[in-house]
């Protein structure tokens, strides 16, 4: 009889909570609140004390400003900046000091002004050992952040550098009556504080958070732009995988998900009521042969290589098309990308010529080439957690097969392969790199990078080494467009490393949405200013 | 009494294994958690972060420091991910897991047991033959598979249930009865495509244990005492299905707890699985550790429970 009757009750539950839900999904849109997906859970408002990801950042940037933010322009030349707390800013003559003057308007969350001591109170945190900040390394070159007055801050710097914008704005501005009264050294200890102890200078305030769940921002009151945020809510919901977040998308219980796969975009693609942007990010993917292993010591062999492996079916067929072949470090999307490099085409006849031609027979019949007894049958490595660099593995491994070359690929754990790969004991390896628009490669290519680490194919040439330093000394980006472009024909031609595409970030919005304008720097770019129609 | 406490000394012995090997797992793996992935980040600050999480100390001191503060304080230490307490992170993750891990073993138990009297009451019928080879099929179907047809079909193509998360956005507005029926809207759906993978066996189990019974004299007696089909299969069959049954419960949390990872990710369940697989993708050792930790005592727990119970209701095993 229980079972009986336990199995009423649950089946009337359930009924009630499908009727429940079919009801609620029918009531009509809130036009002043927002739901948006995301892959994973903001862990904490502290920017400092986080990971130093994009996605976290996108949030904190909804509730604390920089100095200055820099441009989305940078397509069109080197970054400029747009005011962000600063008013204006003015280099000395000789470039070591820089003053800024905050705008008058800007105040916290709880009524307080935003000073000149939060900006120091900042830069003494962003710097201390205790807190550990990953970027600290932007504010080496800052000796001293000076309060002139309430509104007037003046950076000192031990040298003039190109970078001294990007230094100075790298880091949100913290509230310093609000958090000071925490010791740097208790920061690490217990995140969840500073949930606790908001206050904030940007557009949204914290309304709500459910760990775990959703963040609830709700608009603040005391923003200096008037009439922004439009919306007054935005609820950024958690789920860790992509095909859930799409089916969340599809539903209609959440507005916006980024950083959709290509398989998920193809499902939103032709979806009525949805708007897919394909916008380029930063990122590149390369395959890094390691020069120290015998099949990748000469340049002539690598060439092969990239002529070997079809780029545009790996583009076409994983990516559906949501990336771009890739062709240079400095990828197609910034300023300083050399339009006039053709990429190595896909030519197996080609490939097997310049093989021959570097030295490698089949003289033993096993479909497998060989120099000096040596057989080319190497490891092919990239992480367990990205599918699509797996898939792409099994394409080269294909593509190879066909010149008389076994790679045998093998997914091992991310930081078991970095480490790997910089202490260079690997054969070949795909991985990816995020370039800033400092566009300063010398962690990537530079001989010094070798020992330890991101030089992964252990690189050396000395004109690529005068190259990276002749163009991170120039206080003028722009003047060094032409050593940038011969550091790309000379990798171009060298090959240390095969870029094999630039990614696209997918996004999909309801089509009801306005004023939306996610870029490389921010998913959630003027999330301010999005309304609904 | 004295099964108690042995069974209870046997629980904390595995226990301590089981620590132990997953601390010798995850310290012995290659790879630095702490590594910058960015390459701008110099190798210098991941020196500084190893310190601060004492990572810079030999391994035996480690391993006596964390299996210290873990016995003693239940202090799981930090996530590298988030910064937050783990013991904190696993107590807001462990509900959601328990809730979802309830209601599906309610799904299988109500429904196995309630397919087991079908196919018990006809047996070798073509009903009975549907049962027993729909049982299989569920059974040997992969839940992230049924999970995702279900999503599609239920919620986004029919729209009978939310595709994902265990409560709509801005669900702290909702007073309490909105609330639990909006976490019951989120519920039904993983809680039964959950509870179908193991719903298969008890019917099978049932269905033999009811047939069985049947044929004992208890069985011939209930019937020659003019009872009931109904009243012997569902009073006196399920009684004497029961410790069987029971046992079946032991076996399937493991299996129960090892689905709600799955389920947790298909459905966006913010429990333990989904910390779980953001920890495991994100080199997040404290939380490994601890989550393989809470595993094995939701196990362990699990087949202890089952243990007392059978022996409460088999006086063989007491006296054992």
């Amino acid at each position: 009889m229980i079972p009986v009757v336990a199995m009423r009750l649950l089946a009337a539950a359930g009924l009630a909570a499908m009727l429940g839900w079919g009801c609620a999904s029918d009531t009509p849109r809130d036009t002043t609140r927002l739901t948006v997906g995301m892959r994973f859970e903001y862990p904490t408002p502290n920017e400092l004390i986080g990971l130093p990801t994009l996605s976290y950042s996108a949030i904190s940037n909804q509730f604390f400003l920089p100095l200055m933010a820099e441009r989305p322009d940078f397509r069109d030349g080197p970054p400029t900046w747009a005011p962000g707390l600063a008013a204006d800013w003015e280099f000395s003559e000789d470039r070591l000091r820089l003053t800024v003057r905050l705008r008058p308007d800007a105040v916290w969350s709880d009524g307080e002004p935003v000073t000149a001591e939060d900006v120091r109170f900042t830069w003494l945190a962003q710097t201390d050992a205790d807190i550990a900040w990953g970027y600290s390394f932007y504010k080496e070159s800052i000796a001293d952040v000076e309060v002139v007055d309430a509104a007037t801050v003046r950076f000192h710097f031990d040298a003039a550098g190109p970078t001294a914008l990007a230094d100075v704005s790298t880091g949100l501005i913290l509230p310093k009556h609000a958090w000071g009264e925490r010791p740097f050294a208790e920061w690490r200890s217990d995140p969840g504080w500073f949930f606790e102890n908001m206050v904030t200078s940007g557009p949204f305030l914290l309304e709500n958070r459910t760990p775990g769940r959703e963040l609830v921002l709700g608009r603040n009151p005391n923003y200096f732009e008037d009439g922004l945020p439009r919306l007054e809510r935005i609820i950024l919901r958690s789920a860790t995988d992509s095909a859930a977040l799409t089916n969340l998308l599809l539903t209609g219980e959440v507005d916006v998900v980024s950083g959709l796969g290509a398989t998920d975009a193809q499902r939103i693609r032709n979806r009525p009521g949805l708007r897919l942007i394909a916008y380029p990010n930063r990122q590149f993917t390369f395959v890094s042969w390691n020069t120290r292993k015998p099949w990748f010591q000469d340049v002539e062999t690598r060439r092969a290589l990239a002529m070997a492996i079809d780029r545009e079916a790996m583009v076409d067929t994983i990516w559906h098309g949501y990336a771009e072949v890739g062709n240079s470090p400095v990828i197609s999307s910034v300023w300083a990308h050399d339009a006039a490099l053709e990429p190595w085409p896909h030519d197996p006849t080609a490939a097997r010529d310049a093989l021959a031609a570097a030295g490698w027979t089949d003289g033993d019949g096993d479909g497998i080439l060989e120099r000096d007894g040596v057989p080319f049958r190497f490891e092919l490595a990239t992480f367990t957690s990205a599918p699509a660099r797996w898939d792409a593995m099994q394409m080269i491994q294909a593509d190879l097969r066909a010149v008389g070359i076994d790679a045998q690929p093998r997914r091992v754990e991310a930081n078991a392969l970095i480490q790997r790969m910089r202490d260079k004991d690997f054969d070949a390896a795909a991985s990816a790199f995020a370039i800033d628009t400092s566009l300063d490669l010398r962690y990537a290519f530079h001989s010094q990078s070798i020992p330890g680490g991101d030089n992964y194919a252990a690189y050396a040439n000395p004109e690529v080494d005068r190259l990276l330093d002749s163009f991170a000394t120039r206080l003028d980006p722009a003047a060094g467009l032409e050593d940038l472009h011969r550091l790309q024909r000379v990798l171009h031609d060298d090959q240390p490393m095969l870029v094999l595409w630039e990614p696209l970030t997918l996004a999909a919005f309801n089509e009801e949405l306005v004023s939306v304008a996610p870029n490389a720097l921010s998913p959630l770019a003027n999330l301010e200013e999005w309304a609904w129609r | 009494m004295a099964l108690i406490l042995r069974r209870l000394l046997a629980a904390a012995t595995l226990f301590l294994i089981v620590l132990t090997l997953a601390f010798a797992v995850v310290a012995l793996a290659p790879g630095d958690p702490l590594a910058p992935s960015d390459p701008r980040i110099p190798p210098e600050q991941a020196e500084r972060l190893r310190a601060l999480y004492g990572l810079d100390q030999p391994l035996p001191a480690r391993y006596l420091r964390w299996l210290g503060a873990v016995v003693l304080r239940w202090d799981w230490g930090q996530s590298y991910r988030t910064g937050q307490p783990v013991a904190e992170l696993l107590f807001d993750a462990l509900p959601p897991t328990l809730l979802l891990a309830g209601a599906a073993l309610l799904a299988q138990y109500l429904l196995g047991i309630g397919l087991g009297l079908i196919a018990a009451s006809r047996p070798n019928s073509r009903l009975d033959l549907s049962v027993r080879v729909a049982s299989l099929v569920v059974y040997a179907l992969p839940t992230f598979w049924v999970g995702l047809m279900a999503i599609l079909v239920l919620a986004v193509g029919l729209g009978l249930a939310p595709a994902g998360g265990m409560t709509s956005a801005a669900a702290f507005e909702l007073g309490p009865a909105a609330a639990a029926l909006d976490v019951l809207a989120h519920l039904w759906l993983p809680a039964l495509v959950l509870g179908l993978s193991m719903a298969g066996d008890i019917a099978r189990y049932t269905r033999s244990s009811l047939i069985e019974f049947q044929a004992t004299e208890a069985g011939r007696a209930a019937r020659a005492r003019g009872l009931s089909e109904t009243r012997i299969l569902l009073v006196h069959g399920l009684a004497h299905a029961s410790p069987r049954l029971l046992q079946l419960a032991s076996v399937s949390a493991p299996l129960l707890l090892s689905g709600a990872v799955i389920a947790e990710v298909v459905f966006a369940w913010p429990g333990l699985g989904t910390a779980t697989l953001l920890a495991i993708q994100s080199g997040d050792i404290p939380v490994v550790l601890a989550a393989t930790a809470y595993g094995a005592v939701l196990v362990i727990a699990a087949s202890l429970a089952a243990d007392l119970l059978l022996s409460r209701l088999d006086p063989r095993i007491r006296a054992e």
